[in-house]
C-alpha cells in the first residue's frame, strides 16, 4: 500500500480525465460542466487555503479578489477588439496581485480578527460599488446586471468545445495545485508556516514577516483572481455575485469541509459542497426535502455543526483513519488567532 | 553668577498628551475642506449634514456599542451582529404590520393604536435580539472558548444561517420592505426654515440617552465594575470569586439586544431588507476598528465620525456630481486613514 503511494496522483489526474467519457453521451456535456465548476472552485478554494491554513490569516474578503480577475477579463474581452488572451491573462495576474498587496498593505498593518473585519469591510465596499446602479459606474461594471454577453475567444469556447474546456480547467487545477504545492515546500513557504506556528518567534529569527505575508496575499489573490477568470470564460459574463459575501464564505466552507492547511482537502470540499448543492437542488431531494429547508440553509447548519463538531474536516478524517495521529490544525491555528493586544 | 533654572517637571512628551487629538483634528480639517469644495449655508450645515450625520450615527452606535464590549470582554468577535440587527428590525416591522387590524392577515390579536404597535415592535424586537444572542453565546460560542479562531468562523456561519432563514419565512422572504413610521412621529419639524424629519431626532435622542445610560452602569454600577475589569483580565475576575461566564452570557445577550434595538428603530426609517444586516455590520466593522476594539466610548466616538463621515461625503458627491456609491465607499477611506494613523483605533491604549 505504501509503495502504491506515489500513484495516487496520477490515478487521480487519469481518473479526472477519463471522467467525461464514463457518462452517457447524453448527460456527458451536462456533467462535464458540472466538473468545469468544481475545477474552478477547487483553484478558488486552493488560493483560500494557502492564506488560511498555511499563512494563518482569515480573510473574510477573498470573493474580492476572486471578482476581481473575473471583472478584469470581463472588461477586457468587451471591448470592441478584444485583447488577446495571454494579454487578459497577463492582466489578470498583474490586477489580482496588485489587489493583494495593496489589501494586505492597508490590513496587514494589524492581524488576528482585524484583519478579518478589514478584508471583509474592503470587500463589501467593493460590492457597493459594483453593485451600484450608478449612471456613471454602470457602463464600466454593468451594475444589477452585471457585465453580459463575453465573446470568448473561439478555440477556448466552453459553449462549443466543452471537452476542451474542461481538460483545460483541469489543466489549470493541477497545474496551479503543483505550484502551491511546490511553494509550500520552498523556503518562503517555510516561513509562511513559520509565521501561522509562532510570529514573534519568526521576527525573532530575522524574518520581515510583513513582506511574507504581503507576499502569501499577494499570491493568493493572484491565485484567486485566476480562478475568477476562469469563471467568467465559463460563465460569459460577469456579476456583482462573484464579490458577495456569499462566495467567500463558500472558500471557508470548501476549506473547512476538505480540511485546512491540506490544499488537496479545499479541492475536495470544493466538490463535496458542488455536489452536495447538485443533489439537494435535483427532484428527487427536493421532493423529500420540506419546502422551507433551502439548501442555502442546509449549507449554513452543515458548515456550523462541522466547526463545532469536526473542525478537521475531510482530510483530518483520512488521516484518523489511516492511524496518523498529526498536531491538530487547530491547535496550530490557535496562535494564529490571537489578539496582538495581549501578546 | 547665573544659577542654573531648575529642571521643569516632566510629564508626558507633549507628542503622547496631543495623540487623541490627532484623528478629530484631521477630520475637523478634513470636513472643512469639504465645506470650501462644496459650501453650504448654515440652516442646510445644520439640518442637511450635521444632524443627519448624527441619525446615521445613532444607529452605527447602537450596532457597534454591543460589538466592542464583547469583544472587549470575551475576546469573541460576533460576525453575526449585524444578523442581529436585521432580527431586531425584522420583529419590529412583524408588530408593525401583523398587529394592525386594518391588514389583511393580521393576527388575532391587535393593536389599533400605531403608536403602541411601534412601542411594543421596539420591546419585542430588542427582547428577541437578546435572548438569541444570549442562547448563541451558550449553546454556540461557549463550547468554543478555547477555539478563538473557530468562534470567528462560527459566527460567519451564522450569517449565512441567518440570511437563509429570513428569505426562508413567508412572511419575511427576500424583498425590500417599506419603513412604517408611528403617527407620533411621522411629521417633521420646522428647524431653521428647513423641514426635517422628527423620526431622525427621536432617533438621537434615544441613542444619547442610552449611551450616557450605558457609560453611567459602566462606570458606577456594580456589574459595570466587574465588565470593566473582566475587560481588563477576565481570569483574575474569575479568581475573585465572580461567576464571569454568566457575565459573559449577560453581557452578549445585552449587546445583541441592543443591536435589536438598533435593527428595531433603523425598521421605520429605512425599512427592512435581508441585505441590512451585513451592510450595517460594515459600518459597525469600521466603526469600532476606528475606536479601537473593546472601547466603549471609542464605539462612541467612531460611530459618530463614520456618520458624519458620510453625510459629509454624500453632500460633496451631490454638489460635485461624482457617482453617488463613492459616497458609501467613503467611510472605507475614513477607516484607511485612521489605520495609517494609528493602527490601534483612536481610544487603543497600546
Amino acid at each position: 500500500m505504501q509503495r502504491l503511494r506515489p500513484l495516487l496522483p496520477l490515478v487521480a489526474i487519469g481518473g479526472l480525465a477519463s471522467l467525461p467519457f464514463a457518462f452517457a453521451a447524453d448527460t456527458t456535456r451536462f456533467w462535464q460542466g458540472v466538473f468545469i465548476q468544481i475545477f474552478i472552485l477547487a483553484i478558488y478554494a486552493l488560493s483560500y487555503d494557502l492564506l488560511m491554513g498555511y499563512t494563518g490569516m482569515i480573510s473574510f474578503g477573498h470573493a474580492l479578489f476572486f471578482g476581481a480577475g473575473g471583472y478584469t477579463a470581463a472588461i477586457l474581452l468587451r471591448q470592441a477588439e478584444p485583447p488577446s488572451m495571454l494579454i487578459v491573462i497577463a492582466a489578470v495576474i498583474v490586477v489580482g496581485a496588485t489587489i493583494g498587496a495593496a489589501v494586505g498593505a492597508l490590513s496587514l498593518r494589524v492581524s488576528g480578527v482585524y484583519f478579518s473585519m478589514i478584508t471583509l469591510a474592503l470587500a463589501e465596499i467593493a460590492f457597493i460599488l459594483f453593485k451600484a446602479d450608478d449612471p456613471k459606474l454602470k457602463p464600466i461594471t454593468g451594475g444589477e446586471i452585471g457585465l453580459q454577453g463575453i465573446v470568448v475567444p473561439a478555440a477556448i469556447d466552453a459553449t462549443t468545445y466543452r471537452l476542451r474546456f474542461y481538460f483545460l480547467t483541469l489543466a489549470c487545477m493541477v497545474g496551479l495545485y503543483y505550484a502551491a504545492r511546490r511553494l509550500i515546500n520552498s523556503p518562503t513557504g517555510r516561513v509562511f508556516v513559520a509565521i501561522r506556528e509562532n510570529e514573534p518567534r519568526a521576527t525573532a529569527l530575522g524574518y520581515n514577516t510583513l513582506h511574507f505575508k504581503l507576499l502569501a496575499t499577494a499570491i493568493s489573490s493572484t491565485i484567486a483572481a485566476l480562478a475568477g477568470m476562469l469563471m467568467v470564460l465559463y460563465e460569459k459574463s460577469a456579476s456583482f455575485e462573484m464579490l458577495s459575501v456569499n462566495l467567500t464564505i463558500q472558500a471557508l466552507l470548501m476549506t473547512i469541509i476538505g480540511g485546512i492547511g491540506t490544499l488537496i482537502g479545499p479541492m475536495l470540499g470544493a466538490a463535496t459542497i458542488r455536489l452536495l448543492d447538485h443533489g439537494l437542488k435535483g427532484e428527487f431531494m427536493q421532493a423529500l426535502l420540506p419546502a422551507w429547508l433551502r439548501p442555502d440553509l442546509v449549507f449554513g447548519i452543515v458548515y456550523v455543526v462541522l466547526v463545532l463538531f469536526f473542525p478537521a474536516g475531510l482530510m483530518g478524517a483520512i488521516r484518523k483513519l489511516r492511524g496518523k495521529t498529526s498536531r491538530s490544525s487547530v491547535e496550530r491555528l490557535r496562535q494564529a488567532m490571537k489578539p496582538k493586544a495581549e501578546s | 553668577m547665573a544659577v542654573a533654572a531648575p529642571p521643569t517637571i516632566q510629564t508626558k512628551p507633549l507628542r503622547e498628551r496631543l495623540a487623541p487629538l490627532v484623528i478629530p483634528t484631521v477630520f475637523v480639517l478634513i470636513f472643512a475642506t469639504v465645506l470650501m469644495v462644496a459650501p453650504a449655508s448654515w440652516p442646510k450645515l445644520i439640518t442637511g449634514i450635521l444632524l443627519p450625520g448624527l441619525t446615521l450615527a445613532a444607529i452605527y452606535f447602537m450596532i457597534s456599542a454591543g460589538l466592542s464590549l464583547i469583544f472587549g470582554l470575551m475576546d469573541v468577535l460576533n460576525f453575526a451582529h449585524g444578523s442581529l440587527f436585521m432580527l431586531g428590525g425584522y420583529c419590529a416591522w412583524t408588530c408593525n404590520v401583523w398587529l394592525d387590524p386594518n391588514y389583511a392577515g393580521h393576527w388575532p390579536i391587535t393593536i389599533a393604536s400605531g403608536n403602541l404597535r411601534f412601542i411594543i415592535g421596539l420591546i419585542v424586537g430588542t427582547l428577541v435580539g437578546a435572548a438569541v444572542g444570549s442562547l448563541i453565546e451558550i449553546s454556540l460560542i461557549r463550547p468554543l472558548y478555547k477555539r478563538p479562531i473557530y468562534q470567528v468562523l462560527l459566527t460567519l456561519g451564522l450569517v449565512f444561517v441567518f440570511d437563509a432563514l429570513v428569505r426562508t419565512i413567508p412572511a419575511w422572504g427576500s424583498l425590500s420592505r417599506a419603513p412604517i413610521k408611528p403617527p407620533m412621529l411621522t411629521e417633521s419639524l420646522s428647524l431653521l426654515g428647513r423641514r426635517f424629519p422628527s423620526y431622525s431626532l427621536f432617533l438621537i435622542c434615544l441613542s444619547v440617552s442610552l449611551a450616557v445610560l450605558i457609560a453611567l452602569v459602566l462606570r458606577r454600577s456594580r456589574i459595570g465594575l466587574t465588565i470593566r475589569a473582566g475587560v481588563q483580565d477576565s481570569a483574575m475576575v474569575e479568581a475573585m470569586g465572580i461567576n464571569v461566564r454568566r457575565v459573559f452570557t449577560g453581557v452578549f445577550g445585552f449587546g445583541s439586544g441592543l443591536a435589536a434595538l438598533g435593527g428595531a428603530v433603523a425598521a421605520s426609517f429605512i425599512g427592512v431588507y435581508p441585505e441590512m444586516g451585513l451592510e450595517y455590520q460594515l459600518f459597525a466593522f469600521i466603526v469600532v476598528v476606528i475606536g479601537g476594539l473593546g472601547s466603549y466610548s471609542g464605539a462612541a466616538a467612531g460611530a459618530l465620525l463614520i456618520g458624519l463621515a458620510r453625510t459629509f461625503s454624500d453632500h460633496l458627491v451631490l454638489e460635485t456630481g461624482l457617482p453617488t456609491a463613492i459616497a458609501s465607499a467613503s467611510t472605507v477611506l475614513v477607516m484607511a486613514v485612521v489605520l495609517l494613523l494609528k493602527p490601534g483605533g483612536i481610544f487603543n491604549k497600546n
